[in-house]
């Protein structure tokens, strides 16, 4: 048992779960403490000990049926209460398949798993061992199902009916059969996804996917990203904005202003008899307020889907985080964020809002703004724009911009383009350039990074 | 540390609780019953209203325990979480006892003499008197054993978050002045959180975690009895059965338990007899607190003879139950 907890927990690593050696330890005692008779109380006590997030619990929850059931279906013998006469016929009209879909025919009736060999046959045969990735479970299932002639069973079952009918079996009799053959070839299906599952898990264990090579992927420009580096990026993100947050939150702290701290200044001074020679101020937290407007079209989605994973991970930073995004008019995004991984959030608005058969509007999407949201800027809000600038030959409403620029505290643009590039084509990044505080180019996730950094630490 | 464990099984957690008016699961009770069997703390999230505050006060009860709570909130520091010398009491008893205090000094003739005198004295100005005790260090030193609660962890900055890392895995403080002190028992720990921001990986690498979401509708059903009794039982029923559709909404605030019962007292108070059209119009900001969820719910909403029913909606959701089919 101990070394399956220990199979199972290196599968949760791969899983993408975090398990400390020190939560392993915590889920090896409290088994002790629970036993692992009850199979309920066992899988709560792995689970309260090696999972400590919402987001991995669905990982948890399929991967440990997997390493603790047995995995084996009950099925049913049909063949059991048939007369001989009736065994008979079934005998003689199962001569009339080919060898294959035959055996499996009779293993249907019989109610016969399928042995471990057979299985490891199948997955021999299908390619099973080189998968590491649990989502690849039902595809695999497919195609050893296939293997076996699986989809063919349910034609098969028909014409024995039939035949079986023809040679003039009791009608009830055969319905009986149809239903048992049919709940045996769902069970040996789950026997085959269960086996399949198992052997997944089993050698995402034992060789964990290849650590990605995480530092070249922060330097990489977003567009030569692929959708599988995207991923692993989105996961970066998370920690990048942890790293980011102690060092702001300090730089917050020691703001040196505000309401005189009484009770911390009386500490300070004991030493000097009472006299107040050092004041000590009420930690006084400039935090900006933020407004993201975000181009989410095609060229520009990776950019902004992390800017805005970023802004959303430093939520605590911030004393209000408004976004919007548009292609080509503009929609107010931050109730999909409340209450919401920001990953599933802006998956949540890309579905809404698709790319492809309009153009990119900013203009049109500045003056929508300015219209209906221009109560949500003042003085105290940092105004960012992601995008590139490029307005489809559409009027860039530079007024209006000005107007919300001169509102805003300070209007940042991040550009992915690099400078040399602006004010060709369509672009017209060279007229909203001068009416912004700073433009930023961050075409990489490490400059991204580093622009949030800049950005929140001169509040 | 040597309390006999009042639990032996889960099921007698299980069972403290439910005579406290709390109805845990296996999955509630099995965590608990782990966490005072390895002296661990125990983090709960889930959404708000669920009872994971209510969790920590029943636990109190059916123990026998005095609960200690800690509300976080942003800023909260250690002056405020842990312990803070009372100066200004300090100051006025200097002053008042400053007759004494010649006394005392009274004969000595030198100033190092004299100040070695005051140095004997020193422990009256740094002792437990002027030390005012907050919620942590409360629950260190109680003579009896205690719940600590610390409510609505994730609201607190990361600093505060890194210091009770501190407290929490020895339970002793150290008091400059003082020394360092001891509990005398280990309390129970419970933090909640409601995930606005993701905690550090210490510390829930330190706690056990017990996800609290929506009850299935038995469950909650269960709860609306007993916390309600009043409230006959076709109707709430029929308040559960929608408060479990409105769950699958798209909404931004899912009503939770503690909404359903306040809406289930509500409509005891109006004397409802069925879920009509009027009485919803009434009482369904009861549960929804959103204006925008409520003209939402509102338009899809129809009341026919059998109750009232909901339109689908198609839209993903943010809570959704498990195995509740959409």
């Amino acid at each position: 048992m101990n070394e399956q907890m220990i199979r199972f927990i290196s599968a949760l690593r791969a899983g993408g779960v975090r398990v400390s050696l020190a939560e392993s330890a915590d889920a090896f005692l409290a088994v002790k403490m629970l036993g692992v008779q009850e199979r309920e109380s066992f899988r709560l006590s792995l689970r309260a000990t090696l999972v400590k997030e919402a987001s991995s619990l669905p990982a948890f929850d399929a991967l440990f049926p997997l390493f603790f059931d047995s995995g084996e279906q009950p099925m049913q013998d049909a063949t059991q209460d048939l007369s001989p006469e009736e065994a008979q016929m079934l005998a003689q009209s199962l001569r009339q398949f080919g060898d294959q879909l035959r055996q499996l025919l009779e293993k249907l009736l019989r109610g016969e798993q399928l042995s471990r060999q057979e299985l490891d046959l199948l997955a021999q045969m299908t390619g099973l061992h080189r998968s590491r990735e649990l989502q690849d479970r039902n595809r695999y299932t497919q195609r050893m199902l296939r293997a076996l002639d699986f989809p063919e069973v349910q034609q098969a079952t028909r014409r024995l009916m039939q035949l079986l009918a023809q040679m003039g079996m009791n009608k009830q009799r055969i319905h009986q059969l149809q239903q048992l053959i049919q709940a045996n070839q769902k069970a040996l299906q789950e026997q085959v996804s269960h086996y399949a599952g198992q052997r997944i898990a089993e050698a995402m264990g034992e060789s964990p996917p290849d650590a990605p090579p995480l530092d070249e992927l922060l330097d990489r420009p977003f567009s030569a990203l692929s959708d599988q580096e995207m991923a692993l990026l989105r996961k970066e993100v998370h920690r990048l904005a942890n790293r980011l947050r102690s060092r702001i939150a300090l730089r917050q702290k020691h703001a040196k202003s505000g309401q005189l701290d009484a009770k911390a200044t009386i500490r300070a001074n004991l030493k000097h008899a009472g006299v107040p020679v050092t004041l000590k101020h009420r930690d006084h937290r400039l935090k900006p307020k933020i407004l993201v407007l975000c181009d989410i079209s095609t060229s520009m989605r990776f950019c902004s889907e992390l800017m805005l994973s970023l802004v959303y991970a430093l939520q605590d930073l911030v004393s209000k985080t408004h976004a919007f995004a548009f292609i080509d008019h503009l929609e107010y995004i931050s109730p999909d964020f409340a209450g919401k991984d920001s990953n599933e959030a802006i998956a949540a608005v890309l579905q809404r809002m698709p790319p492809g058969y309009y153009s990119t509007d900013l203009g049109l999407a500045l003056d929508q703004f300015a219209q209906q949201y221009l109560d949500t800027v003042d003085r105290r809000t940092t105004f960012i724009l992601v995008g590139d600038g490029r307005n489809n030959d559409n009027d860039p409403a530079l007024e209006t911009f000005q107007k919300l620029a001169r509102r805003s505290r300070q209007m940042i643009w991040i550009n992915p383009e690099p400078p040399a590039l602006w004010g060709s084509g369509d672009s017209d990044m060279l007229r909203y350039a001068p009416l912004c505080s700073n433009v930023v180019m961050a075409a990489t996730l490490g400059e991204l990074t580093t622009a949030v950094d800049q950005l929140l630490s001169q509040p | 540390m040597s309390e006999t464990p009042l639990f032996v099984t889960p099921l007698q957690v299980q069972e403290a609780l439910r005579g406290q008016q709390y109805i845990a699961g296996d999955e509630i009770a099995t965590t608990l019953f782990l966490t005072m069997q390895l002296g661990k703390p125990l983090l709960c999230e889930g959404p708000a209203g669920v009872g994971k505050t209510e969790l920590a006060k029943s636990l109190a009860h059916a123990t026998g325990r005095t609960l200690i709570r800690l509300q976080c909130y942003e800023g909260l520091d250690e002056t405020k979480a842990l312990y803070e010398w009372e100066y200004a009491k300090q100051l006025l008893y200097t002053q008042l006892l400053r007759d004494k205090l010649q006394d005392t000094l009274a004969g000595t003739n030198t100033l190092a003499q004299a100040a070695d005198r005051l140095a004997q004295e020193e422990d009256v100005f740094f002792s437990m008197r002027f030390l005012l005790q907050r919620p942590l260090l409360k629950a260190i030193l109680n003579e009896q054993p205690t719940v600590l609660l610390i409510d609505e962890i994730d609201r607190a900055d990361a600093e505060f978050e890194a210091f009770l890392l501190e407290v929490l895995s020895d339970f002793q403080v150290t008091v400059p002045e003082l020394g360092t002190l001891v509990a005398v028992h280990r309390p129970i720990v419970l933090l909640t959180s409601n995930n606005t921001r993701e905690l550090s990986e210490a510390l829930k690498r330190r706690c056990l975690y017990l996800f609290i979401g929506y009850p299935s509708m038995d469950q909650e059903l269960a709860v609306v009895q007993l916390k309600v009794p009043e409230l006959a039982s076709k109707l709430a029923q029929q308040a559960v059965d929608l408060v479990h559709r409105l769950r699958n909404f798209d909404l931004r605030k899912s009503p939770s338990i503690s909404e359903t019962l306040d809406w289930a007292k509500s409509l005891v108070a109006l004397n409802a007899r069925q879920l009509d059209r009027d009485v919803l119009e009434n009482t369904l900001s009861v549960l929804l607190k959103h204006e925008s969820d409520l003209q939402k719910v509102r338009r899809r909403l129809d009341v026919t003879e059998k109750g009232p029913r909901l339109e689908k909606d198609h839209r993903p959701s943010r809570w959704r139950n498990e195995g509740d089919s959409p």
